[in-house]
């Protein structure tokens, strides 16, 4: 375990802010909860609290917070600085920075999706939504990581992305499906246990080939801007 | 040592004898600049880009609705259901809006600055929600007058047209204005909670984009008055469910789309009132102290 894991795994949890993330997990497994001591049909409360809640809202939201915090927060105060003196390769730096980003978000949403999954159908369906939004949490860490090297305003891009390309015109616009990891979480998941529950047109290959080149093009890419990265004031 | 030999030369300072303008022209000066923060009007390029792309999909999507109507004759949504489909970019605005608004005096340590003027703490946190306030407004009845006029010029029935649509518009504003009330306090007091720009704007998509599927569960529990009651749990879908018991026919025009509020409209009103009530508050007692940095 390096320096780097260490002090972001610090800079993440050592803030009050962080319990800002416990809401959205306790929320997930409270419907489901609640779901299930009611009787209601799984095949009717399934897709809004698996689907709705968990994968288009819980993942993204969490991995949005989590992976623009580890390395923009430290942009934003100046104190990246001290690491990028320190004789370290880049790559040295933001792997460390994804790890702990993908880590946190995977165990932040699959211990309630688990739950979830597990109370909609079954333990299968649990581990499958476990292990495909894992994966889901590394291409989104991937994606806002560089995010925030590429620009100051990492948050409300992210959202833009979150919010308006999968949230507006992943409902309406069905090709932008195609490019949307919510989408691509979704049809791993399905795979891995099949259920009437998920449900989307991308299919599977597709879908993994484009999660692991998300996941490695855009880490490749924050190594890249971080080489030839400039430390600014703060913008207006 | 030698006597104090300095001497205070008289270069002609004066007092100030002309007229002070008092505490509604503070106010009035913080609206304005409020409205104008949230567009990003005197200020770089870079603090339009965001507010400016929601203006333009907005207004596009008007222009598109208006089009389809003026050529196939089609009402394709009307002034409310308007509103409702823009409903994730006015999250998205908020959430754009409301950091830049209160965060950055936090961040920047200059609530002390303004609270050493004539301004009470109450006059700061209303200034900035009425700017909020404003500015979702005209984020949503701007587009619904550009439908309006296209509709209007397009009528074939004379003045008697244009006069059906004005009044087919005006619940619409008003309908404008409720989102904009209960979105804009939700929004700037999740904001007046952080000074960090980008983690006020993800408390504040949390917030809504959580509550949504709070209701799609709701509504579908074995319980009748559970499902009636649902749409009190999001933001956005109690507007909706307010607008329908309020407004009712005005507002979908016969084209149905209401919520299915049931009996409880009255509910509805009453905890739309008690929220954004609640909000300000809360944002009232958050200003009683503020720390100097």
């Amino acid at each position: 375990m390096s320096t780097v894991t260490w002090i972001t795994a610090r800079g993440l949890f050592g803030r009050s802010r962080f319990l800002m993330l416990l809401p959205l997990p306790l929320v997930l497994i409270g419907l489901a909860v609640l779901c299930r001591s009611l009787g209601v049909d799984p095949g009717q409360w399934g897709p809004p609290v698996l689907v709705g809640l968990g994968l288009a809202v819980v993942l993204p939201v969490v991995a949005l917070i989590v992976g623009t915090g580890v390395l923009g927060a430290e942009i934003d105060d100046g104190t990246v600085v001290h690491i990028l003196t320190k004789p370290l390769p880049r790559w040295q730096i933001v792997l460390p920075k994804l790890a702990v980003a993908a880590g946190v978000s995977a165990v932040t949403v699959g211990i309630p999706i688990y739950v979830a999954g597990v109370l909609a159908d079954s333990v299968r369906l649990g581990l499958a939504l476990v292990a495909a939004s894992a994966a889901g949490a590394l291409a989104y860490s991937a994606l806002f990581l560089a995010l925030s090297l590429v620009t100051r305003r990492p948050v409300l891009l992210g959202l833009v992305y979150v919010l308006i390309w999968e949230g507006l015109l992943g409902r309406f616009v069905g090709g932008t499906r195609v490019l949307s990891i919510q989408q691509w979480v979704i049809a791993l998941a399905d795979r891995m246990a099949p259920t009437p529950l998920l449900g989307t047109t991308v299919s599977v290959p597709v879908a993994a080939v484009l999660t692991a080149l998300v996941a490695v093009g855009f880490t490749v890419l924050a190594i890249d801007r971080l080489r030839s990265f400039s430390v600014a004031g703060e913008t207006s | 040592m030698s006597d104090a030999t300095g001497v205070i030369h008289d270069i002609g300072y004066q007092r100030y004898t002309g007229p002070r303008l008092g505490r509604r022209q503070v106010f009035g000066a913080l609206y304005l600049h409020g409205v104008r923060t949230v567009f990003g009007l005197g200020r770089s390029a870079k603090a339009k880009i965001f507010p400016w792309l929601v203006v333009s999909v907005v207004t596009v999507v008007a222009a598109g609705v208006t089009a389809v109507r003026s050529q196939i004759g089609e009402v394709v949504m009307t002034y409310a259901q308007f509103a409702d489909a823009m409903s994730w970019l006015v999250i998205f605005f908020a959430a754009v809006a409301a950091p830049e608004l209160v965060s950055r005096d936090l961040r920047s340590g200059v609530l002390p600055l303004y609270f050493s003027r004539p301004l009470p703490r109450g006059d700061y946190a209303l200034s900035k929600l009425l700017a909020l306030v404003t500015a979702l407004w005209l984020l949503l009845g701007g587009p619904q007058l550009v439908m309006f006029l296209g509709a209007a010029f397009t009528t074939n029935r004379g003045v008697r047209g244009v006069w059906d649509e004005l009044l087919d518009l005006l619940p619409g504003l008003l309908y404008a204005g409720l989102w904009a009330v209960v979105f804009a306090s939700i929004a700037l007091l999740v904001a007046s909670l952080t000074g960090k720009r980008a983690f006020a704007a993800g408390g504040i998509v949390a917030v809504f984009l959580m509550t949504t599927p709070v209701v799609g569960v709701l509504s579908i529990l074995p319980s009748a008055t559970v499902n009636e009651l649902a749409f009190l749990a999001s933001p956005p879908t109690l507007v909706g469910g307010v607008g329908t018991w309020a407004l009712g026919d005005a507002l979908t025009q016969g084209q149905g789309g209401g919520m299915p509020i049931g009996d409880f409209g009255p509910v509805y009103a009453a905890v739309a009132v008690l929220l954004v009530a609640g909000c300000v508050s809360l944002l009232l007692l958050r200003y009683r102290k503020v720390a100097a940095r």
